[in-house]
Protein backbone atom coordinates (compact mmCIF):
# COMPACT_ATOMS: atom_id res chain seq x y z
CA UNK A 1 0.00 0.00 0.00
CA UNK A 2 2.35 2.60 0.75
CA UNK A 3 4.51 1.34 -2.09
CA UNK A 4 1.60 2.24 -4.48
CA UNK A 5 0.79 5.27 -2.88
CA UNK A 6 4.95 6.47 -3.31
CA UNK A 7 4.88 5.19 -7.08
CA UNK A 8 1.63 7.62 -7.31
CA UNK A 9 3.06 10.32 -5.45
CA UNK A 10 6.32 10.16 -7.58
CA UNK A 11 4.15 9.79 -10.81
CA UNK A 12 2.45 13.25 -10.89
CA UNK A 13 4.92 15.73 -9.95
CA UNK A 14 7.60 15.06 -12.27
CA UNK A 15 4.73 16.73 -15.09
CA UNK A 16 3.63 19.07 -12.37
CA UNK A 17 7.45 20.29 -12.13
CA UNK A 18 8.25 20.52 -15.23
CA UNK A 19 5.54 23.02 -16.02
CA UNK A 20 5.77 25.21 -13.35
CA UNK A 21 9.66 25.21 -13.53
CA UNK A 22 8.67 26.16 -17.73
CA UNK A 23 6.47 28.85 -15.57
CA UNK A 24 9.20 30.01 -13.58
CA UNK A 25 11.45 30.39 -16.84
CA UNK A 26 8.22 32.55 -18.76
CA UNK A 27 7.80 34.20 -15.33
CA UNK A 28 11.54 35.73 -15.22
CA UNK A 29 11.35 36.31 -18.99
CA UNK A 30 7.30 37.60 -19.32
CA UNK A 31 5.94 37.51 -15.96
CA UNK A 32 3.16 35.63 -17.30
CA UNK A 33 1.22 32.92 -14.74
CA UNK A 34 0.60 29.26 -16.14
CA UNK A 35 -1.79 26.93 -14.30
CA UNK A 36 -0.28 23.69 -13.56
CA UNK A 37 -0.38 20.93 -16.16
CA UNK A 38 0.18 21.17 -19.71
CA UNK A 39 0.77 24.80 -19.97
CA UNK A 40 4.02 24.14 -21.11
CA UNK A 41 3.65 22.44 -23.96
CA UNK A 42 0.60 23.88 -25.44
CA UNK A 43 2.55 27.02 -25.43
CA UNK A 44 5.16 25.64 -27.57
CA UNK A 45 2.64 24.77 -30.12
CA UNK A 46 0.70 27.51 -29.82
CA UNK A 47 4.24 29.54 -31.07
CA UNK A 48 4.71 27.36 -33.68
CA UNK A 49 1.12 27.91 -34.93
CA UNK A 50 2.09 31.82 -35.08
CA UNK A 51 4.69 31.75 -36.81
CA UNK A 52 2.95 29.05 -39.06
CA UNK A 53 0.78 31.68 -39.47
CA UNK A 54 3.05 34.69 -40.42
CA UNK A 55 4.38 32.38 -42.96
CA UNK A 56 1.21 31.66 -44.69
CA UNK A 57 0.57 35.20 -44.99
CA UNK A 58 3.57 35.39 -46.61
CA UNK A 59 2.96 32.51 -48.73
CA UNK A 60 -0.51 33.70 -49.85
CA UNK A 61 0.32 37.17 -50.07
CA UNK A 62 2.86 36.21 -52.16
CA UNK A 63 0.26 34.02 -54.53
CA UNK A 64 -2.00 36.49 -55.14
CA UNK A 65 0.14 38.94 -55.90
CA UNK A 66 2.20 36.35 -58.47
CA UNK A 67 -1.16 35.57 -60.75
CA UNK A 68 -2.33 39.26 -60.03
CA UNK A 69 1.14 40.82 -62.17
CA UNK A 70 0.95 37.22 -64.52
CA UNK A 71 0.92 39.07 -68.18
CA UNK A 72 2.73 38.53 -71.62
CA UNK A 73 2.04 39.88 -74.58
CA UNK A 74 3.51 38.42 -77.93
CA UNK A 75 5.80 40.46 -80.12
CA UNK A 76 4.40 40.19 -83.05
CA UNK A 77 0.87 41.97 -83.67
CA UNK A 78 -1.41 42.93 -86.72
CA UNK A 79 -2.93 46.01 -87.29
CA UNK A 80 -5.70 45.01 -85.47
CA UNK A 81 -4.60 42.28 -82.81
CA UNK A 82 -3.14 42.57 -80.10
CA UNK A 83 -2.29 38.97 -78.61
CA UNK A 84 -1.83 39.25 -75.05
CA UNK A 85 -2.79 37.65 -71.70
CA UNK A 86 -3.65 38.24 -68.40
CA UNK A 87 -5.32 36.67 -65.59
CA UNK A 88 -8.37 38.79 -66.65
CA UNK A 89 -9.18 36.40 -69.71
CA UNK A 90 -9.64 33.16 -67.53
CA UNK A 91 -12.59 34.02 -64.82
CA UNK A 92 -10.60 31.05 -62.94
CA UNK A 93 -7.89 32.68 -62.53
CA UNK A 94 -9.87 35.95 -61.10
CA UNK A 95 -12.04 33.85 -58.20
CA UNK A 96 -8.31 32.54 -57.95
CA UNK A 97 -6.90 36.22 -57.28
CA UNK A 98 -9.77 37.16 -54.98
CA UNK A 99 -10.04 34.28 -52.60
CA UNK A 100 -6.15 34.15 -52.04
CA UNK A 101 -6.53 37.12 -51.10
CA UNK A 102 -9.15 36.90 -49.02
CA UNK A 103 -7.80 34.19 -46.89
CA UNK A 104 -4.92 36.42 -46.58
CA UNK A 105 -6.94 39.34 -45.32
CA UNK A 106 -8.12 36.30 -42.79
CA UNK A 107 -4.94 35.28 -41.86
CA UNK A 108 -3.61 38.55 -40.71
CA UNK A 109 -6.92 38.91 -38.70
CA UNK A 110 -6.75 35.69 -36.76
CA UNK A 111 -3.07 36.79 -35.77
CA UNK A 112 -4.70 38.58 -32.77
CA UNK A 113 -6.58 35.43 -31.89
CA UNK A 114 -3.69 33.42 -31.68
CA UNK A 115 -1.55 35.59 -29.54
CA UNK A 116 -4.61 35.41 -27.01
CA UNK A 117 -3.73 31.53 -27.37
CA UNK A 118 0.00 31.86 -26.76
CA UNK A 119 -0.97 34.38 -23.50
CA UNK A 120 -3.67 32.36 -22.03
CA UNK A 121 -2.88 28.74 -23.29
CA UNK A 122 -6.07 26.99 -21.33
CA UNK A 123 -8.33 29.38 -22.84
CA UNK A 124 -11.29 27.12 -24.80
CA UNK A 125 -13.09 29.91 -26.98
CA UNK A 126 -10.29 31.25 -29.20
CA UNK A 127 -8.71 28.03 -30.31
CA UNK A 128 -12.15 26.54 -31.24
CA UNK A 129 -13.10 29.93 -33.04
CA UNK A 130 -9.24 29.73 -34.78
CA UNK A 131 -9.96 25.68 -35.84
CA UNK A 132 -13.88 26.72 -37.35
CA UNK A 133 -12.71 29.33 -39.33
CA UNK A 134 -9.28 28.16 -40.56
CA UNK A 135 -11.80 24.91 -41.54
CA UNK A 136 -13.91 26.97 -43.73
CA UNK A 137 -10.82 29.20 -45.03
CA UNK A 138 -8.46 26.05 -45.80
CA UNK A 139 -12.02 24.59 -48.38
CA UNK A 140 -11.81 27.98 -49.59
CA UNK A 141 -7.93 28.18 -50.44
CA UNK A 142 -7.87 24.19 -51.73
CA UNK A 143 -11.16 25.17 -53.68
CA UNK A 144 -9.49 28.18 -55.45
CA UNK A 145 -6.11 26.61 -56.14
CA UNK A 146 -7.60 23.19 -57.35
CA UNK A 147 -10.05 25.14 -60.00
CA UNK A 148 -6.55 27.25 -61.08
CA UNK A 149 -4.46 24.17 -61.13
CA UNK A 150 -7.15 22.66 -63.73
CA UNK A 151 -7.45 25.52 -65.69
CA UNK A 152 -3.44 25.65 -65.41
CA UNK A 153 -3.06 21.61 -66.62
CA UNK A 154 -5.48 22.57 -69.66
CA UNK A 155 -3.64 25.38 -70.59
CA UNK A 156 -0.43 22.57 -70.54
CA UNK A 157 -1.95 19.84 -72.02
CA UNK A 158 -5.03 20.82 -74.17
CA UNK A 159 -7.74 18.37 -74.80
CA UNK A 160 -8.01 16.85 -78.32
CA UNK A 161 -11.41 15.29 -77.30
CA UNK A 162 -13.28 18.81 -77.17
CA UNK A 163 -10.49 20.45 -79.08
CA UNK A 164 -9.33 22.90 -76.74
CA UNK A 165 -5.17 23.88 -77.83
CA UNK A 166 -2.56 23.87 -75.24
CA UNK A 167 -1.78 27.94 -74.86
CA UNK A 168 1.09 27.90 -73.43
CA UNK A 169 3.01 26.58 -76.88
CA UNK A 170 2.62 30.17 -77.24
CA UNK A 171 2.46 32.14 -73.99
CA UNK A 172 5.39 30.45 -72.33
CA UNK A 173 5.54 33.51 -69.49
CA UNK A 174 2.61 33.68 -68.28
CA UNK A 175 1.78 29.72 -68.18
CA UNK A 176 5.01 29.73 -65.95
CA UNK A 177 3.51 32.87 -63.75
CA UNK A 178 0.46 31.06 -63.35
CA UNK A 179 2.23 27.98 -62.46
CA UNK A 180 3.79 29.43 -59.87
CA UNK A 181 1.15 31.19 -58.08
CA UNK A 182 -0.71 28.10 -58.04
CA UNK A 183 1.85 25.95 -56.42
CA UNK A 184 2.34 28.91 -54.00
CA UNK A 185 -1.52 28.50 -52.61
CA UNK A 186 -1.21 24.30 -52.97
CA UNK A 187 1.76 25.26 -50.24
CA UNK A 188 -0.48 27.47 -47.82
CA UNK A 189 -3.16 24.50 -48.10
CA UNK A 190 -0.58 22.06 -46.50
CA UNK A 191 0.21 25.09 -43.93
CA UNK A 192 -3.68 25.56 -42.89
CA UNK A 193 -3.71 21.54 -42.34
CA UNK A 194 -1.22 21.80 -40.12
CA UNK A 195 -2.78 24.76 -38.34
CA UNK A 196 -6.03 22.76 -38.14
CA UNK A 197 -4.11 20.20 -36.40
CA UNK A 198 -2.21 22.32 -33.98
CA UNK A 199 -5.25 23.65 -33.19
CA UNK A 200 -7.03 19.88 -32.58
CA UNK A 201 -4.29 18.73 -30.17
CA UNK A 202 -4.45 21.68 -28.32
CA UNK A 203 -7.65 21.44 -27.84
CA UNK A 204 -7.53 18.63 -25.71
CA UNK A 205 -7.44 18.86 -21.91
CA UNK A 206 -5.32 16.90 -20.02
CA UNK B 1 -24.15 16.13 5.68
CA UNK B 2 -27.53 16.46 4.05
CA UNK B 3 -25.81 19.53 2.11
CA UNK B 4 -23.62 17.63 0.60
CA UNK B 5 -25.33 14.01 -0.33
CA UNK B 6 -27.48 17.08 -2.19
CA UNK B 7 -24.13 18.46 -3.66
CA UNK B 8 -23.35 15.12 -4.62
CA UNK B 9 -26.70 14.22 -6.51
CA UNK B 10 -26.60 17.79 -8.16
CA UNK B 11 -22.59 17.12 -9.27
CA UNK B 12 -23.43 13.43 -10.65
CA UNK B 13 -26.73 14.78 -12.24
CA UNK B 14 -24.66 17.89 -14.02
CA UNK B 15 -22.55 14.93 -15.45
CA UNK B 16 -24.97 12.72 -16.60
CA UNK B 17 -26.74 16.19 -18.55
CA UNK B 18 -22.80 16.33 -19.94
CA UNK B 19 -22.56 12.66 -20.57
CA UNK B 20 -25.91 13.25 -22.91
CA UNK B 21 -24.79 16.28 -24.45
CA UNK B 22 -21.72 14.47 -25.86
CA UNK B 23 -23.78 11.36 -26.69
CA UNK B 24 -25.86 13.30 -28.87
CA UNK B 25 -22.88 15.02 -30.68
CA UNK B 26 -21.51 11.76 -31.34
CA UNK B 27 -25.14 10.37 -32.44
CA UNK B 28 -25.14 13.35 -34.89
CA UNK B 29 -21.69 13.14 -36.30
CA UNK B 30 -22.51 9.39 -36.87
CA UNK B 31 -25.69 10.37 -38.92
CA UNK B 32 -23.93 13.13 -40.66
CA UNK B 33 -21.18 11.05 -41.57
CA UNK B 34 -23.79 8.53 -43.04
CA UNK B 35 -25.31 11.20 -45.47
CA UNK B 36 -22.04 12.58 -46.57
CA UNK B 37 -21.56 8.87 -47.70
CA UNK B 38 -24.48 8.84 -49.82
CA UNK B 39 -23.41 12.35 -51.21
CA UNK B 40 -20.01 11.14 -52.27
CA UNK B 41 -20.87 7.84 -53.41
CA UNK B 42 -23.70 9.26 -55.94
CA UNK B 43 -21.29 11.72 -57.17
CA UNK B 44 -19.24 9.49 -57.99
CA UNK B 45 -21.64 7.36 -59.82
CA UNK B 46 -23.62 9.91 -61.12
CA UNK B 47 -20.53 11.12 -62.96
CA UNK B 48 -18.88 7.81 -64.20
CA UNK B 49 -21.59 6.40 -65.81
CA UNK B 50 -22.26 9.70 -67.87
CA UNK B 51 -21.70 9.39 -71.74
CA UNK B 52 -23.64 10.89 -74.68
CA UNK B 53 -22.68 10.11 -78.25
CA UNK B 54 -24.40 12.34 -81.08
CA UNK B 55 -26.95 10.94 -83.07
CA UNK B 56 -24.67 12.23 -86.53
CA UNK B 57 -21.50 10.27 -87.41
CA UNK B 58 -19.02 10.34 -90.34
CA UNK B 59 -16.90 7.53 -91.51
CA UNK B 60 -14.28 8.03 -89.30
CA UNK B 61 -15.49 10.18 -86.76
CA UNK B 62 -17.84 9.39 -83.95
CA UNK B 63 -18.90 12.01 -81.28
CA UNK B 64 -19.06 10.89 -77.84
CA UNK B 65 -18.43 12.31 -74.79
CA UNK B 66 -17.52 10.77 -72.03
CA UNK B 67 -15.81 11.64 -67.92
CA UNK B 68 -12.83 9.91 -69.44
CA UNK B 69 -12.29 12.54 -71.73
CA UNK B 70 -11.79 15.30 -69.51
CA UNK B 71 -8.92 14.64 -66.41
CA UNK B 72 -10.34 16.78 -63.71
CA UNK B 73 -13.83 14.82 -63.90
CA UNK B 74 -11.30 11.40 -63.99
CA UNK B 75 -9.74 13.13 -60.12
CA UNK B 76 -13.34 14.15 -59.84
CA UNK B 77 -14.63 10.71 -59.76
CA UNK B 78 -11.58 8.95 -58.31
CA UNK B 79 -11.32 11.95 -55.18
CA UNK B 80 -15.66 10.96 -54.57
CA UNK B 81 -15.13 7.34 -54.30
CA UNK B 82 -11.68 7.72 -51.99
CA UNK B 83 -13.68 9.81 -49.82
CA UNK B 84 -17.04 7.64 -49.63
CA UNK B 85 -14.84 4.45 -49.18
CA UNK B 86 -12.86 6.70 -45.98
CA UNK B 87 -16.62 7.57 -44.93
CA UNK B 88 -17.10 3.77 -44.65
CA UNK B 89 -14.59 2.56 -42.84
CA UNK B 90 -14.53 5.31 -40.64
CA UNK B 91 -18.46 4.22 -39.53
CA UNK B 92 -17.60 1.81 -36.73
CA UNK B 93 -15.34 4.48 -35.23
CA UNK B 94 -18.22 7.05 -34.96
CA UNK B 95 -20.41 4.53 -33.58
CA UNK B 96 -17.49 3.68 -31.03
CA UNK B 97 -17.26 7.76 -29.76
CA UNK B 98 -20.92 7.40 -29.45
CA UNK B 99 -20.91 4.51 -26.60
CA UNK B 100 -17.08 5.26 -25.08
CA UNK B 101 -16.88 8.11 -23.32
CA UNK B 102 -13.01 8.72 -23.29
CA UNK B 103 -12.53 9.21 -26.81
CA UNK B 104 -10.07 12.59 -27.29
CA UNK B 105 -7.68 11.02 -28.71
CA UNK B 106 -9.34 8.86 -31.44
CA UNK B 107 -11.13 12.21 -32.06
CA UNK B 108 -7.84 13.92 -32.85
CA UNK B 109 -6.91 11.17 -35.44
CA UNK B 110 -10.33 11.11 -36.87
CA UNK B 111 -9.64 15.07 -37.07
CA UNK B 112 -6.73 14.79 -38.77
CA UNK B 113 -7.98 12.23 -41.12
CA UNK B 114 -11.29 14.34 -42.00
CA UNK B 115 -9.34 17.53 -43.16
CA UNK B 116 -7.20 15.14 -45.28
CA UNK B 117 -10.47 14.09 -46.88
CA UNK B 118 -11.73 17.58 -47.06
CA UNK B 119 -8.56 19.01 -48.88
CA UNK B 120 -9.11 16.34 -50.99
CA UNK B 121 -12.52 16.54 -51.52
CA UNK B 122 -12.95 20.21 -52.24
CA UNK B 123 -10.27 20.07 -54.72
CA UNK B 124 -11.70 17.64 -56.97
CA UNK B 125 -14.98 19.03 -56.33
CA UNK B 126 -13.54 22.55 -57.15
CA UNK B 127 -11.19 21.40 -60.69
CA UNK B 128 -14.49 19.61 -61.54
CA UNK B 129 -16.38 22.33 -61.77
CA UNK B 130 -13.81 24.45 -63.13
CA UNK B 131 -14.39 22.32 -65.76
CA UNK B 132 -17.26 22.27 -66.09
CA UNK B 133 -18.14 26.21 -66.00
CA UNK B 134 -15.16 26.48 -69.19
CA UNK B 135 -17.61 23.92 -70.40
CA UNK B 136 -20.69 25.66 -70.48
CA UNK B 137 -19.26 29.12 -71.45
CA UNK B 138 -15.96 28.52 -73.16
CA UNK B 139 -13.23 31.22 -73.52
CA UNK B 140 -12.85 33.75 -76.11
CA UNK B 141 -9.16 35.00 -75.58
CA UNK B 142 -8.40 31.33 -75.67
CA UNK B 143 -10.49 30.17 -78.67
CA UNK B 144 -11.82 27.38 -76.19
CA UNK B 145 -14.99 26.51 -77.35
CA UNK B 146 -17.95 25.60 -75.06
CA UNK B 147 -18.94 21.80 -75.42
CA UNK B 148 -22.20 22.02 -73.72
CA UNK B 149 -23.79 23.55 -76.83
CA UNK B 150 -23.46 20.33 -78.36
CA UNK B 151 -23.61 17.89 -75.71
CA UNK B 152 -26.71 18.82 -73.45
CA UNK B 153 -27.67 15.87 -71.49
CA UNK B 154 -23.72 15.47 -71.07
CA UNK B 155 -23.38 18.61 -69.68
CA UNK B 156 -26.26 18.62 -67.09
CA UNK B 157 -25.40 15.37 -65.86
CA UNK B 158 -21.74 16.32 -65.22
CA UNK B 159 -23.00 19.81 -63.57
CA UNK B 160 -25.87 18.14 -61.51
CA UNK B 161 -23.19 15.50 -59.71
CA UNK B 162 -21.15 18.49 -58.98
CA UNK B 163 -23.63 19.30 -56.20
CA UNK B 164 -23.80 16.31 -54.03
CA UNK B 165 -19.76 16.28 -54.05
CA UNK B 166 -20.48 20.17 -52.97
CA UNK B 167 -22.93 19.57 -49.95
CA UNK B 168 -20.50 16.52 -48.52
CA UNK B 169 -18.21 19.16 -48.49
CA UNK B 170 -19.96 21.05 -45.93
CA UNK B 171 -21.28 17.73 -43.91
CA UNK B 172 -17.07 17.04 -43.49
CA UNK B 173 -16.96 20.39 -42.44
CA UNK B 174 -19.33 20.58 -39.81
CA UNK B 175 -17.82 16.94 -38.62
CA UNK B 176 -14.54 18.77 -38.06
CA UNK B 177 -16.01 21.36 -36.06
CA UNK B 178 -18.24 18.38 -33.96
CA UNK B 179 -15.29 16.77 -33.30
CA UNK B 180 -13.01 20.05 -32.47
CA UNK B 181 -16.09 20.55 -30.03
CA UNK B 182 -16.70 17.48 -27.86
CA UNK B 183 -12.75 17.24 -27.54
CA UNK B 184 -13.13 20.96 -25.66
CA UNK B 185 -15.69 20.35 -24.07
CA UNK B 186 -15.09 19.82 -19.81
CA UNK B 187 -15.24 15.79 -19.63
Amino acid sequence: MAKESTTIDIGEPSTVTKSTSHAVVDEKKKSFVTAAGGGGDKRGLTIFDFLLRLAAIGITIGASSVMFTAEETLPFFTQFLQFQAGYDDFPTFQFFVIAIAIVASYLVLSLPFSIVTIVRPLAVAPRLILLISDTVVLTLTTAAAAAAASIVYLAHNGNTNTNWLPICQQFGDFCQTASTAVVAASISVVFFILLIVISAIALKRH
Amino acid sequence: MKSGQAEIAETSKGIQKRGLMSRRIAIFEFILRIIAFFNTISSAILMATTNETLPFFTQFIRFHADYNDLPALTFFVVANAVVSGYLILTLPLAFVHIVKNKTENSRILLIILDVAMVGLLASGAASAAAIVYLAHNGNNNTNWFAVCQQFNSFCERISGSLIGSFIAVVLLILLIILSAIAISRRH
